[in-house]
């Protein structure tokens, strides 16, 4: 994009093997084997909040339906995303629509840095799967109070809705239902450790989510 | 048993905020409330398999052993009761030996005998993780051989080893029973969940024994 210094979360980027049981690498391995043997016509891609969204009877109740596959994994920033979908996880599938959840986690970079992350993974699927849409949805708030990462997870959210706006192969979506309450404060029954969604939590966000995704697999692709 | 103040894994340690939101101690200070609000002798509902067993639950994702021991010293055990407690910790010590994380284990039971003198412990087993054999596995086990001998000399501790339930015959572990290879699956918490249920419900009943 331009000549200044190599932006880390738009840097492909796997995940290092520090605890020493292989586990990012298995998890990226069998994306790669289901994305061989299945077609889905929804692909979920991100972090721990896309990963999770498969645990709970959400999953089978909204997004079964939609044949939706769920390549989430924990702890991933946008760099460790853009990885894994460079190399395999994208070949072989034609997802109508590719739903990208993924920001959080990316501590130490500026929130230009983070969109210009998830820019990249927007452009890598449109290069490698060039019928599909992508869904970007916005990243949540955190922390039972008001701290930087709400506000540095709000301007990703702004800066990625501005960027899309002019992809016709690319939208924007915010899926908070309003988690931050009148005080300030976000509730351990929406988030029980103030990142990660209950089942109440995951509902709020998916119900409407779903909503959005049965409208867009109804629209036939635009180009 | 090597002394306290020489392993690194019996040091009470607080998380550090690194990451800016302040969730650890959020959660902590939650925990810390939930004690107070407690009745001593009986507990918030909790709507999960455990609740007609009047449970409470402190688990904090990335816990090690020190961490749990800060959490304990700190609070958490204020103003409660319970007749047993169930400690599962210990696969996220990434920086101790097998040793080392059992004697952090150990020191965590020992406080618990100490603050709660009703109470009776049982330690979960470490679980295997990752996909296939590696060494997190073998130190796994390695920390539950160490605890199977260790934790009955306690008196009121026992260990109750769930993990050959994961390994099949090929070494491989399932993603039906951990969807990272780390994090149990709703099945995996069935398979563990019943010897665990079993024997809370024993030592519950053996509280109950009419004229003791």
């Amino acid at each position: 994009m331009s000549a200044e210094d190599p932006n880390p979360a738009a840097t492909p980027t796997p995940c290092e093997d520090i605890q020493g049981d292989g586990r990012w690498m298995s998890l990226h391995n069998r994306f790669v084997s289901d994305s061989k043997d299945k077609e889905p016509d929804v692909l979920f891609v991100g972090d721990s909040l896309v990963q999770l969204m498969h645990q709970f009877g959400i999953w089978r109740q909204l997004f079964s339906p939609l044949h939706a596959l769920n390549f989430g994994v924990g702890g991933d920033k946008t760099q460790h995303v853009l990885w894994r979908l460079s190399n395999g996880e994208l070949d072989n599938i034609s997802p109508k629509v590719v739903v990208l959840w993924v920001g959080t986690n990316n501590h130490g970079e500026t929130a230009e840095q983070i969109c210009g992350g998830i820019m990249a993974i927007v452009q890598v699927i449109k290069n490698k799967l060039p019928h599909s849409r992508t869904l970007v949805l916005g990243i949540l708030p955190r922390g039972k109070s008001p701290n930087p990462l709400r506000e540095r997870n709000a301007k990703v959210n702004m800066l990625v809705q501005e960027a899309v706006s002019s992809l016709p192969h690319a939208s924007f979506l915010n899926v908070d239902p309003g988690f931050v309450h009148v005080n300030g404060s976000i509730s351990h029954q929406d988030m029980y450790d103030y990142l990660h969604l209950t089942p109440q939590g995951y509902q709020a966000v998916c119900e409407p989510l779903h909503a959005h995704l049965k409208s867009m697999l109804d629209k036939p692709a635009e180009n | 048993m090597s002394g306290d103040d020489l392993n690194p894994a019996a040091v009470a340690r607080p998380v550090e905020d690194a990451q800016g939101d302040d969730r650890w101690m959020s959660q902590h200070t939650r925990f810390v409330q939930e004690c107070k609000d407690a009745e001593p002798d009986q507990f918030e509902v909790r709507q999960d398999l455990f609740s007609p067993l009047h449970a409470l639950n402190f688990g904090i994702a990335g816990d090690t052993t020190c961490n749990v021991l800060w959490r304990l010293q700190n609070g958490e055990l204020e103003n409660i009761c319970p007749k047993v407690v169930v400690l599962w910790v210990g696969t996220n010590n990434y920086e101790h030996t097998a040793e080392q994380v059992a004697g952090g284990i150990l020191a965590i039971a020992q406080l618990l005998t100490s603050r709660l003198p009703k109470a009776k412990i049982v330690v979960l087993g470490l679980l295997p993780r990752g996909e296939r054999p590696n060494p997190l596995r073998e130190k796994n086990t390695v920390v539950n051989g160490y605890l199977r001998s260790w934790l009955p000399r306690l008196g009121r501790a026992q260990l109750l080893d769930v993990s050959g339930d994961f390994v099949h015959s090929d070494g491989a572990i399932s993603l039906q029973d951990m969807f990272d290879f780390l994090h149990l699956t709703a099945t995996g918490y069935r398979t563990m969940a019943k010897p665990l249920s079993d024997l809370l419900l024993q030592i519950l009943e053996e509280t109950h024994v009419p004229g003791i």
